[in-house]
């Protein structure tokens, strides 16, 4: 399955929360506004004969990764702040879209209760995904950040506390999203139900240890997916099509209110000379034709001067789901049992990734980055990926 | 490529002269409870892990201007990061909503005068230019 995060649609949350913020702004309120810029692009040395290529890369460099941030916070009062996190990407045309919006209500110095459109902490790089300025990368091992599902609206509390000598946080939270995103080529509607996850962190000085818990009812609408090219069946007219014994296939197949859970540790150290990280995830969406995604990287780096080189090695072992349990094998079925067994081989990655890269902080807040990735995967072939990228926080 | 090398020369050598800045002093309101503080408690203060002072006391940091040689020494020997990781730190917190950097208040002068009138603020400032309006809790070595 080819996930990347697709465009929001267009929402009016964006224009009311800039209206909102714009209001106290007459009367000179304390208003905040920061911003991230990340021009980039890349090319792969070969096109894949199967399939899209790694990362969507053409075999001409292409400049299409660019995306623009701004961030404005509003005191609305001492406890109450609002902030709009706009974002246009090169990708969605530059529609600007508010990928976070949201009141905070600082309950305490250590606890913040937040409700509106949040990022859904997944991964240890999920608050900052765009903001490339903050982390070595161009973007974190897509490896492990495919999800298509960013954001979630809803409720969460952050807390911090100093436990003897250690630095912890807590975030909870509980939500939905309805989003629609890029399915093999089709786009398709998807949404997320009674969404709720846990994510911890333990620290000291320069260590970092997380582990993260979610879990939600799943709704993918998969009956678009195109199963033949050249005749064009789709998904849902196959699944219409079976024989009445074996209509239990069905929902096996399909993605309705599916119990999905995602977990995930990690870790990151910085000590100044050296940097690491790793991270270890596994999304599980039960009784679906969804693969169960096993995906992990683990990246280590060296700074000199103003320039970091880093080396990660990322990996998706994923394992396919069994959709033909109940079927005799007998000649009859065989078409049927190797239609499914293709279905559910098509959703299963397995892929190693070897990534070289450099960032070199040109001046104060301007990082310039390089990557190559060398891509091995066991069904597309093998490709390397070169990409550049200036990125910039102010 | 000359010119590629040519800056990143300029760029290393922009890191050296942090060892011929003079001693920086952390300093706090002249009333404040405390003598001295740790290292590790002002580096808390700085990278917005803690909100208080050892004793309890709220506490409001104040960096010097970005480029003066003051901040860079502070950074590069109290939160142990040069300036280019520094900002990546807070970028990290600032885009997340989980904090805010200490504001910039000027220069030695202008940071002096922010800390003699207000009890809540800890600043630095060049170790030659402190005077009794401001107690010193720590210098960097």
């Amino acid at each position: 399955m080819i996930k990347h995060s697709s465009s929001f649609k267009r929402n009016s949350l964006a224009a009311a929360m800039l209206i909102a913020l714009a209001a106290p702004a007459v009367q000179a309120a304390d208003l905040n506004i920061s911003g991230f810029l990340s021009v980039g692009g890349g090319m792969v040395d070969d096109d894949n004969e199967t399939g899209a290529n790694y990362g969507g890369y053409e075999e001409d460099l292409t400049f299409d990764r660019s995306l623009l941030g701004l961030q404005v916070t509003g005191q609305v009062n001492e406890k109450v702040s609002a902030t709009a996190q706009l974002i246009a990407r090169k990708n969605d045309g530059y529609e600007v879209n508010a990928e976070w919006a949201y009141l905070t209500w600082q309950a305490s110095d250590n606890i913040k209760l937040r409700g509106g459109r949040l990022r859904t902490p997944f991964y240890i790089y999920s608050d900052f995904l765009d903001v490339g300025y903050s982390y070595g990368w161009i973007t974190p091992p897509r490896e492990v950040y495919y999800l298509p599902f960013n954001n979630v609206d809803g409720v969460d509390l952050y807390a911090t506390q100093t436990l003897g000598i250690f630095d912890t946080s807590v975030q909870v939270y509980f939500g939905s999203f309805d989003d629609e995103f890029d399915l093999d080529g089709v786009t398709t509607d998807a949404k997320t139900r009674n969404q709720m996850g846990v994510a911890a962190t333990l620290g000291k000085d320069w260590w970092t240890l997380r582990a993260a818990y979610h879990e939600t009812d799943l709704s993918v609408n998969v009956n678009g997916a195109i199963l033949d090219p050249t005749s064009g069946l789709t998904l849902g007219q196959f699944l219409g099509s079976l024989p009445a014994q074996f209509s239990f296939v069905a929902p096996r197949v399909l993605v309705e209110e599916d119990k999905a859970s995602f977990t995930q540790i990690g870790f990151t150290i910085d000590t100044g000379r050296f940097v690491a990280a790793a991270e270890h995830v596994e999304f599980e969406p039960e009784n679906s034709l969804f693969a169960k995604n096993v995906r992990e990287y683990v990246m280590g780096g060296v700074r000199a001067g103003s320039w970091l080189f880093h080396l990660t090695a990322a990996r998706s072992d994923d394992e396919a789901v069994n959709l033909v349990e109940g079927i005799p094998a007998v000649p009859q079925t065989a078409v049927l049992i190797g239609t499914l067994n293709a279905i559910a081989e098509a959703q299963a990655d397995k892929r190693d990734v070897i990534s070289l890269g450099t960032r070199w902080d040109v001046a104060s807040g301007v990082a310039l980055k390089l990557q190559i990735d060398d891509v091995d995967d066991e069904v597309r072939g093998d490709q390397k990926v070169y990409s550049v990228a200036v990125q910039t926080v102010f | 490529m000359k010119k590629l090398f040519s800056s990143l020369v300029v760029s290393c050598a922009m890191l050296m002269p942090l060892a011929c800045v003079a001693e920086v002093a952390v300093i706090v309101h002249p009333s404040a409870a405390f003598d001295s503080l740790t290292e590790d408690d002002i580096a808390r203060l700085f990278l917005g892990k803690s909100k208080n002072f050892p004793n309890g006391a709220q506490a409001v940091p104040i960096n010097q201007n970005e480029g003066a040689a003051a901040r860079e020494a502070f950074n590069v020997a109290v939160c142990k990061k040069n300036a280019s990781q520094y900002k990546a730190y807070w970028s990290q917190l600032v885009f997340t909503g989980k904090g805010t950097p200490p504001k910039d208040g000027g220069d030695d002068a202008a940071v002096k005068a922010l800390i003699a009138a207000n009890p809540n603020m800890i600043g630095y400032i060049d170790s030659g230019a402190v005077d009794a309006s401001v107690k010193v809790v720590f210098k960097v070595p």
